[in-house]
């Protein structure tokens, strides 16, 4: 058990293992692919107040060992988003923490409103824009903190970390999550174009890794790691740097089965199976994992002589 | 939707720069249909990040067939090979059940992926002509089966008795480079010059844009339609060309 807030109300999860905001969807887009039950949370993909559309143009640039997104974060806007996914949220397998992009005080407000009205949601996680100032931080989670019951997550962004905590802190957040992809501009290959957007993968991992030790020593609330995690191995020198747990994002993507190793992992649910490892190369017995999916074999009917 | 270990079992070169694979796959992964695919990874390594979408030209009772661009510093491809897919990505291209003509075209993009469609048509009896525009006109043609009448166009996206053939179509299915919607638009108004009113489902377009989840997820995908937004890897790849906004 991981208690992650210090809020008015504590957040308490089973396992340190997330996923973060923008990779994983609204609902349960990759149950068929993961067993989401193994995870702490799954952070919804951005929302806003009033619905957004997809960006224009190229949206994916592969990069060398990573990739740049460009979504505009689509969502049809938090009202059509809780008729949508409401009831999937509360039988979801795994605790749902509801992330807003934080556009305006008086919409990130609005937003929380709806929300707490709304069950199966057990956090929100607050997304700070590159732009914002530590006023505008303040603004925001005053604005929300007064308004609702639930557990709030701040997630700031890279670069700009350390400038806002302060803010973040101070306006009521539980926690923070640390930090949101830094945004870099890239050409797209096919169409010539310069591309500009979220930045993912492995090579993120060290300058996360710097914000996460820096700011946890400094704050009282829990911190989360996120970025360029893609090894149990990864997650677990996040925790080392400070981190109360962690967020996994663009590894869902290129690895889904890792998201589950990874959880293992840190959830003290370590597999004995090798991922990718033939059927002819496992033992039944030595652990769950496989035991859970087949079925067991039936023991013979006793021989009854004539 | 599965993420599964599949082995290369042959590896068959088609033309200079074209290569046909023919893959071992389990269960889940047979029962593909025109118009879904793969999101393949051929490596451990993180580099290349993305997975790369891998179009079946052919789905067999154990196997499929994917044809592969080969260029030069490429790792070629070997039998025994393993490669880990992701899929099958989105629905199938649905054929009009009166259909008894079918146009594809393929504008400046390989025609691989309206191969299977021609297959499954060529089965119902349907008659199948293939327009190769613009790049597509360098595509191996000896690859193609014998069924499929070849009508070669030029770079301006106009094919000859382009007229004749679009009114002989019951149905038009096109591809064209995920970042050129425009190809899309000006095929567009050349066919509802002849069909003016073309009817719902008439003339589709394959949208195949780069998939980071391929599951719906990350929002990479979003084509915007006339009434919302739709996802390229969960409701296409093949989209009606009416509904699409294209400009």
């Amino acid at each position: 058990m991981i208690e992650l807030t210090g809020g008015k109300q504590p957040l308490t999860l089973n396992n340190p293992v997330m996923l973060a905001a923008g990779v994983a969807g609204f609902g349960m887009d990759y149950s068929k692919l993961i067993d989401l039950s193994l995870l702490g949370a799954l952070v919804t993909n951005p929302v806003t107040w009033r619905p957004r559309r997809a960006a224009g143009g190229v949206r994916v640039v592969p990069l060398d060992s990573g990739v740049l997104v460009h979504t505009g974060y689509p969502n049809p806007g938090m009202a059509a988003l809780i008729q949508q996914y409401g009831a999937t949220w509360q039988r979801s397998p795994c605790p749902v923490i509801v992330h807003i992009a934080a556009e305006s005080a008086e919409d990130t407000r609005r937003c929380v409103e709806r929300l707490a009205e709304t069950g199966g949601v057990v956090a929100i996680e607050i997304g700070i824009a590159d732009s914002s100032s530590p006023r505008d931080v303040q603004a925001i989670l005053t604005a929300v903190t007064s308004h609702v019951e639930l557990p709030v997550l701040v997630r700031l962004p890279l670069y700009t970390a350390s400038i806002l905590t302060t803010a973040a802190v101070n306006g009521g957040a539980g926690a923070l999550t640390l930090a949101a992809p830094p945004r870099g501009t890239a050409r797209d290959p096919a169409s010539g174009q310069l591309v500009g957007g979220r930045l993912y993968g492995p090579w993120l991992k060290p300058l996360a890794l710097r914000t996460v030790g820096q700011i946890a020593r400094e704050v009282s609330i829990p911190v989360i790691g996120c970025g360029g995690i893609h090894t149990p191995d990864d997650a677990r020198d996040f925790i080392e740097a400070g981190a109360r747990a962690i967020q996994l994002d663009s590894v869902l993507w290129n690895r889904p089965q890792l998201v589950e190793v990874i959880a293992r992992n840190l959830g003290g649910l370590e597999m004995t199976r090798m991922v990718g490892s033939f059927d002819d190369e496992w033992q039944p017995g030595l652990g769950a994992t496989a035991a859970l999916r087949v079925p067991p074999i039936p023991s013979p009917a006793p021989s009854v002589d004539p | 939707m599965n993420d599964l270990s599949a082995i290369i079992e042959r590896v068959r070169r088609v033309s200079a720069n074209v290569v046909r694979l023919d893959i071992a796959v389990e269960a889940p992964q047979r029962n593909l249909q025109a118009g879904q695919h793969f999101l393949a990874r051929l490596t451990e390594s993180w580099d290349p990040y993305l997975r790369e979408p891998w179009i079946p030209i052919r789905a067999q009772r154990s196997s499929v067939t994917i044809e592969r661009q080969t260029g030069r510093g490429q790792q070629p491809y070997q039998p025994g090979q393993v490669v880990h897919l992701l899929g099958p990505i989105g629905q199938p291209i649905s054929l009009i059940e009166t259909a008894r003509t079918l146009l594809l075209i393929a504008y400046d993009a390989t025609p691989a992926a309206l191969l299977m469609l021609a297959d499954v048509a060529i089965q119902r009896r349907i008659a199948v002509a293939l327009a190769l525009i613009g790049t597509a006109r360098s595509y191996a043609l000896e690859a193609l089966p014998p069924e499929i009448e070849i009508v070669r166009g030029a770079d301006d996206g106009t094919w000859p008795e382009q007229h004749t053939s679009l009114t002989w179509a019951d149905q038009v299915v096109a591809v064209a480079p995920p970042h050129d919607r425009s190809a899309y638009a000006r095929l567009l108004e050349t066919i509802t010059q002849v069909r003016v009113e073309a009817a719902p489902g008439y003339v589709s377009g394959l949208f195949q844009p780069s998939l980071p989840c391929g599951v719906g997820a990350c929002g990479a995908c979003a084509i915007a339609c006339q009434r919302r937004e739709v996802l390229a890897c969960v409701d296409g790849p093949a989209l009606d060309l009416l509904n699409v906004t294209l400009r």
